[in-house]
């Protein structure tokens, strides 16, 4: 026992301590700091009595000590050093300094004293310090990247959200929200897209990549934006547990993509009208020779019988000229028609579907996206006899026909169909195009196969003679259905194998 | 000098065009002699060629605006009617700027197309004796000394004989017996007259 040694009491051990120490009330406020509890904190003895412990803590501390403090006077028993015990204290300086501390409460005449011990603990608030400021350049580089950041759990079917993506999603208040909630202000024709994409991530054979583009309906105001949304799936035992990843808002780029795409078209378009203009014009100039000379022989006929002043070998050389220009002209017609028809037509063996894609991807890679398919594709279907180049073309122009057509359409839906039709006793496949725009008046509707006739306002009016042409000459028919609704439906028959 | 019988010169790469017109124009009486392009024509032109061409604007080789303004610079006098597949405005505006006649289009009619025969024959008419008018003209210039075209050059730019006589460095009475040997000369019988000689001929240009 100390007081059993002469000369030793608390006072002395107190002092000569290795270990920094303060002595306080059970109000917090100190009696007695030791000279390491003075050095380590840089105050002397006289400032630190009488002061709260709480003025020792570093202020966005001073909360959690203050629920400790109760919680240690409800139930005041000994917490040793290794009990993981710490505090955040300010020296005199204003220098952070980690603390490991030990409690012990002492009982003398029916008042509670503590004995705090404690002991710096530098080196772990250095490490500390330093994941707060990785912390804080991730958050500022998100910030400056616009990112958001989501971790979608399957099991629970919640997804956690940062404050970007609530942001995205016009829902500033929850941390988490359920996985329904939050698909719910995605756009509704993306969403089919959307989770073909997170199955395909969930494939415990794929690599677990997540990446998508879509449309995401603030719900407070309506507003449209594209997220870019990229992730990773992560497996426990091989089952897929949950998908993180960042999102981004790309309309601004989706926006100048588009315009960039209309102009692009402008200018294609222009270059088509050009060459149909020069086309045409030759044309004409074929034409109208014949024309004129057949016009000045005719009048020189007439005039000689108006006036009786015939002379036989010049009426003679003037009907020998209109019949020869008459066939002149006939002639360059053939020509022109031979020139347009030229080469035998190769077909093959097509599957049908596969001809379909490939359109699919011309159109696409023309910057024709924007809008969703729907495949109705018999299964099965046998295979047709056609010029797969020509059948291609045909459909890559009926499917750019109806995206033009559903520019002024919210949410673009075009669909392909296949099946099999009995025209004239023969087994024909069809293949069927409809769009959701705003379809074809009644003019357009007479008028839609004339050369030249067109409702675009910078078209040329020859896509679909050309296509027609094109489906004949492969056997088939191409026309229009009338009596759609709403939007325009073409359709086509290739012949089967034989 | 002699007036030719006036002519309609055709001038289109298309045989038919070419024919069917000679034969219209010619069961209206008047000569016609055809060329399959303007580089032919060209060759064949001959100084007394009178009345006026025909030409089609779309030819190969030398086109149409490109023969007009070959004959401008040759300074040969024919009036152009010129003859196109479509009426093309900005290229109309063009050639009838540059003094054709008129523009038809194909097929032509031939009321129009003889309207504008003789309305090109009249205007060769005119420009045959404007021409012959400058050329006298000229010729009268000719007789002038050198002293003397240098007198007149001033005299018609309202100088007095004293000023013109300081400029040239000769005395106001030898202007005097200048200016009476030009007028002489001229046939002109005041200054006013003179002032116009002058202008016609472009002795003041």
């Amino acid at each position: 026992m100390i007081a059993s040694v002469k000369g030793l009491n608390f006072s002395t051990v107190f002092d000569a301590a290795a270990d920094a120490m303060l002595l306080t009330e059970h109000t917090g406020h100190i009696i007695s700091a030791n000279p390491i509890a003075q050095r380590l904190l840089g105050y002397t003895e006289a400032e630190l009595k009488g002061l709260a412990i709480e003025m020792l803590i570093s202020p966005r501390y001073r909360k959690q000590y203050r629920y400790y403090q109760k919680l240690f006077l409800s139930k005041p028993v000994k917490r040793p050093m290794s009990a993981g015990n710490e505090l955040v204290a300010l020296n005199r300086e204003g220098k952070e300094l980690l603390l490991d501390i030990s409690l012990t409460p002492m009982e003398v005449r029916q008042k509670l004293y503590t004995l705090i011990i404690f002991n710096v603990a530098n080196r772990r608030l250095d490490t500390e310090e330093a994941l707060r400021a990785s912390e804080e350049r991730l958050r500022l580089a998100k910030q400056a990247a616009g990112l958001g950041i989501f971790d979608y759990d399957f099991k629970h079917n919640i997804v956690y959200w940062d404050k970007q993506m609530r942001k995205f999603w016009g829902r500033y208040s929850e941390k988490t929200v359920s996985y329904e909630e939050f698909v719910a202000a995605i756009h509704p024709d993306d969403r089919e897209a959307r989770q073909a994409a997170i199955e395909k991530a969930m494939d415990p054979a794929s690599n677990g990549e997540f990446k998508l583009q879509y449309r995401v309906i603030n719900p407070v105001n309506g507003a449209e934006r594209w997220i870019s949304a990229r992730g990773r799936v992560y497996f426990e035992a091989g089952n897929p547990h949950r998908l993180i990843g960042v999102t981004r808002d790309i309309t601004e780029q989706r926006n100048i993509q588009k315009k960039l795409q209309l102009q692009r078209d402008e200018t294609e378009n222009i270059l088509k009208q050009q060459v149909a203009a020069r086309t045409a014009s030759a044309i004409a100039h074929e034409l109208n020779q014949p024309l004129a000379a057949i016009s000045a022989y005719s009048e020189v006929v007439l005039h000689a019988l108006n006036t009786n002043s015939f002379s036989a070998g010049n009426l003679r050389r003037a009907l020998q000229g209109c019949v020869e220009q008459a066939q002149r002209a006939g002639r360059s017609l053939h020509e022109l028609l031979a020139f347009l028809q030229k080469g035998e037509l190769v077909t093959e063996h097509s599957n049908l579907a596969e001809v379909i894609q490939e359109a699919l991807n011309v159109v696409y890679d023309d910057g024709y996206g924007g809008f969703h398919p729907v495949l109705h594709l018999q299964e099965n279907l046998p295979a047709v006899q056609c010029n797969r180049t020509q059948v291609r073309k045909v459909l890559v122009n009926l499917l750019r026909n109806a995206v033009e057509a559903m520019r002024t359409v919210d949410s673009p839906i075009l669909s392909i169909t296949t099946q099999v039709q009995t025209v004239n006793e023969k087994e024909m496949a069809v293949v069927i195009v409809q769009d959701n725009g705003p379809g074809l008046d009644q003019i357009a509707v007479k008028r839609i196969f004339e050369p030249f006739f067109t409702t675009k306002p910078s078209g040329i009016g020859m896509g679909l003679v050309i296509s027609r042409a094109l489906i004949e000459a492969n056997g088939g028919q191409l026309w229009v259905d009338f009596d759609a609704k709403p939007g325009a439906k073409f359709l086509f028959t290739l012949p089967f194998v034989t | 000098m002699i007036m030719y019988e006036p002519t309609v010169f055709i001038v289109d790469d298309d045989a038919a065009v070419r024919d069917s017109l000679t034969l219209m124009i010619e069961q209206a009486g008047i000569r016609v002699q055809s060329f399959e392009n303007a580089k032919a024509f060209l060759s064949a032109y001959q100084p007394n060629f009178f009345g006026c061409v025909i030409i089609d604007v779309q030819m190969p080789g030398m086109d149409g605006l490109q023969l007009q303004d070959e004959l401008s610079w040759r300074k040969i006098l024919l009036p152009i009617i010129f003859l196109t597949g479509h009426g093309d405005i900005p290229m109309s505006v063009k050639a009838i700027k540059n003094g054709a006649i008129d523009f038809l289009t194909k097929p032509v009619i031939r009321e129009k197309l003889l309207i504008c025969v003789r309305a090109a024959f009249a205007e060769a008419k005119k420009r045959i004796s404007d021409f012959t008018q400058n050329q006298e003209i000229a010729t009268c210039l000719t007789k002038l000394t050198r002293r003397e075209r240098e007198v007149m050059l001033l005299a018609v730019q309202g100088r007095s004989n004293k000023e013109i006589g300081s400029s040239l460095g000769i005395s106001f009475r030898t202007v005097e017996i200048h200016k009476s040997k030009i007028m002489q000369k001229t046939g002109a019988s005041n200054l006013l007259d003179l002032a116009r000689i002058a202008r016609e001929s472009e002795l003041g240009e």
